[in-house]
């Protein structure tokens, strides 16, 4: 038997997904250059895909068409040379449906394998979000701002091909640069996303991440019926009401936390979480009305805490805060826990405006799709400018 | 007079005085896997809200049932049952006849349970429109249709419906190098259709949730007021409408603040403007440019300012020419119309 190479492409839905297709099908068809046969495809559970919520795309290639077929008969791979993220804030872990879980970001990885990230971060940062592994492995951080953009309209910032050149470099047994620099004219008919595929393959540098290394929390995981232990008629046991809230400094109880799906949690969603400056809340509700997700929980003392178990990070809550920089998102690689804000405000009032203001401080830009016409054009350029000058 | 029609008696729910004196408890939690933004899920949480505990919810193939309950998990805390495509009109009816032969039998306790059946856009105005009509001409049993329309057939990855605004890129209608629009319809008047076509029904409304009171009022009235009802909402769709989630919110207020989605009531054939809308008409305040709204949505990216020209026409004509402005398309003399080549 030939050699079976497998590469993971996890993104954010619908918001990376012509990012992830123009990977995994780059990577076949320049593997094809060499004679090798491939498959890229998206894995089927994930769809109908969601804004936000975590995909995988798979690209499969064998040295010949009898090693592809055997590797082909698994539904999804077990195992990946290649897993690249799209998205740093998914270094925390994937969460797709409910069945899977929280799953470490490097969950496919085989030994050795590379784990490619595009993100501003240092590798100290994303190793410490990601959790930990048994055994070594590589990481690559792509440098750029996480690219994002809706179903009709794409931002052709070079993300895709720049990851391309980097594996290039990490795996020239799947494919070449020279291959690569092919595949790219035929398909985009554009030099310089050619030049900026071989821009990253130039510079390509990785850490070792050792078993040591990384979050050590055990992933939350849980166990739901398989089909033939189902209830009659597939009936799901609902959601049982909420219950009041204990305020931690006078034990009084009031306010309401609504009961959640305990088995699908959408904290793996966000790439922003909103932080509230309690001392400026007027209470006008609105946060807490207007947010699709029920995440905020009404506090003893009327206040509303975006509780981090359920938040997927859209923003709408700091778009309808009428009090200025009351609500703010903050990028997720800001964070390392889901804890409580209200309850850290009332333990500490001063330490929680500093934290606040920390926060607010550190904030980087990001944006997730179309706000205005000719937005993208005026966000290219930057990425480009990191493309040519790393 | 012999009475023909046997209604009972509804829960009588009291409009909420304002967002201050809202019920706490939610019967739509967290939990369900919509898009980052989703205002349709927003509409189910406001909706069970508005009509409490004592609920029965049904709802039709779409995303509000696909991604609210992923593998053996809800976020659903009322009663909630699956229905087929086009079958709304028919859950709610048989649900609510159900209902009632069990309360006569004795077999539950006699009370007023709130049957509400929510469908697309897809599985409402294309295909359950039947099933729906018919309901509303059956004036003895209480239910509620709620079509949440996010302007496509969203689930299966956006194909375009009979909602869909004109020239809106869905996976129908993708605008290519040799023709730019390739959806040359205009959306259907669904609300006023309902209104119109069924003497029976005594509530017909539009609302958006960016106007949660609003909208959580409308449904209020609707579950109230008694025999079969139809509310459509419109909502604002981060996925099909190509936008950053943060927008939703605003993108609700903009369709309704530039006239795109007149906010209306028709109580016992007696049409009312509301909220906004009503103060757009009563020249309070200004009706703003169509662009406002179309530039900030990438399924609208390909248009030219001739199509943007053409799509504040049309709305301008919904507005000064149709006999009742917003609601029903009748014209009392004709009109040409000259789309953009
Ligand atoms: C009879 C039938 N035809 C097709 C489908 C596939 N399908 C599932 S959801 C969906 C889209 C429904 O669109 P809409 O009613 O507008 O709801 P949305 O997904 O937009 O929320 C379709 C076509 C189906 N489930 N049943
Ligand atoms: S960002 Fe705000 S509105 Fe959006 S899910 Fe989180 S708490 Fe809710
Ligand atoms: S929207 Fe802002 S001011 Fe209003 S309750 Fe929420 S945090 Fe407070
Ligand atoms: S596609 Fe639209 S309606 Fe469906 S979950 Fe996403 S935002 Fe909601
Ligand atoms: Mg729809």
């Amino acid at each position: 038997m030939g050699r079976l190479f497998a590469v993971e492409i996890i993104y954010r839905g619908i918001f990376q997904k012509t990012l992830a297709k123009n990977i995994s099908r780059g990577i076949v068809l320049a593997a094809h250059q060499a004679g090798k046969p491939g498959i890229s495809f998206g894995r089927y559970s994930d769809s109908p895909e969601r804004n936000g919520i975590p995909a995988k795309s798979f690209a499969i290639v064998g040295t010949d068409q009898e090693t592809l077929e055997r590797g082909m008969a698994k539904y999804e791979p077990k195992e990946v040379d290649i897993t690249i993220t799209v998205d740093d804030t998914l270094c925390k872990g994937v969460e797709s449906w409910a069945w899977y879980g929280l799953q470490p970001v490097n969950k496919l990885l085989k030994q050795g394998g590379t784990l490619i990230v595009t993100s501003r971060e240092t590798p100290e940062a994303l190793i410490s979000m990601a959790h930990r592994k048994e055994y070594p492995y590589q990481l690559c951080i792509v440098k750029g701002t996480v690219s994002f953009s809706g179903l009709w309209v794409y931002k052709d910032d070079h993300s895709d091909v720049r990851i391309l050149g980097t594996i290039a470099r990490i795996l020239p047994e799947l494919f070449t640069l020279d291959s690569l620099k092919k595949v790219i004219q035929d398909e985009w008919h554009d030099a310089v996303k050619v030049s900026s595929a071989e821009r990253a393959y130039e510079r390509f540098t990785s850490t070792t991440v050792r078993p040591n290394q990384g979050n050590p929390e055990t992933p939350y995981k849980f166990d739901l019926p398989k089909w033939h232990e189902m209830g009659e008629g597939v009936a799901i046991p609902s959601i049982p009401t909420g219950k009041q809230i204990e305020d931690p400094g006078t034990h009084a109880m009031g306010g309401y936390r609504p009961d959640r799906n305990p088995t699908f949690k959408k904290f793996s969603t966000r790439t922003m979480r909103p932080v509230v400056d309690f001392d400026t809340c007027i209470k006008c509700t609105l946060c807490w009305l207007q947010c699709p997700d029920t995440c905020f929980d009404v506090t003893p003392d009327g206040l509303y805490d975006a509780n981090m178990q359920a938040c997927c990070g859209c923003g709408v809550c700091e778009a309808v805060c009428p009090v200025p920089n009351c609500v703010t998102m903050i990028n997720e690689t800001e964070f390392r826990d889901n804890s409580s804000q209200w309850e850290a405000w009332k333990k500490d009032k001063s330490g929680y405006k500093t934290w606040l203001q920390q926060k607010i401080e550190s904030r980087p830009e990001r944006s997730h799709g179309f706000r205005y016409r000719g937005q993208y054009k005026e966000q290219i350029p930057e990425m480009l400018e990191i493309a040519r000058e790393g | 007079m012999a009475t023909y029609v046997n209604i009972e008696p509804t829960q009588n729910l009291e409009p909420f005085k304002g967002v201050k004196k809202l019920p706490l408890e939610e019967y739509f939690t967290s939990g369900h896997r919509t898009c980052q933004g989703c205002e349709s899920a927003l509409v189910m949480k406001m909706m069970v809200k508005a009509a409490g505990p004592r609920t029965i919810v049904l709802g039709s193939t779409g995303c509000m049932y696909v991604a609210n309950t992923t593998y053996y998990s809800t976020s659903w805390v009322v009663p909630w049952m699956h229905t087929q495509l086009g079958s709304s009109g028919s859950a709610a009816l048989g649900t609510a006849a159900g209902l009632k032969a069990l309360m006569r039998k004795g077999k539950i306790k006699n009370e007023p349970i709130n049957v509400i059946a929510f469908c697309g856009d897809g599985g409402g105005a294309d295909m359950g429109l039947g099933a729906i009509s018919a309901t509303l001409t059956h004036p003895d049993y209480n239910c509620l249709i709620l079509m949440y329309d996010n302007e496509s057939y969203a689930n299966t990855d956006i194909q375009l419906s009979g909602s869909t605004p004109w020239g809106a890129n869905t996976t129908f209608s993708t605008p290519g190098p040799a023709k730019r629009i390739m959806h040359h319809r205009w959306k259907k008047n669904m609300a006023g259709m309902m209104a119109a076509g069924h003497p029976t029904c005594r509530y017909v409304a539009t609302i958006c949730m960016s106007y949660g009171l609003h909208g959580m009022n409308s449904i209020r009235k609707a579950l109230t007021i008694g025999g079969p009802t139809f509310i459509h909402s419109l909502d604002p769709c981060p996925k099909g409408w190509d936008y950053d989630p943060i927008q939703s919110h605003e993108l609700g207020e903009l369709a309704v603040n530039t006239g795109v989605w007149p906010l209306y009531e028709v109580e016992d054939g007696v049409l009312r403007l509301t909220g906004r809308t009503q103060q757009i008409a009563d020249k309070r305040i200004p009706r703003q440019p169509v662009r406002d709204y179309l530039l900030r949505q990438g399924r609208f990216a390909h248009f030219t300012d001739d199509d943007i020209d053409y799509f504040q026409s049309k709305v301008d004509e919904m507005w000064h020419k149709w006999l009742i402005p917003g609601a029903i398309p009748f014209h009392k003399e004709i009109e040409a119309d000259n789309p953009p080549a």
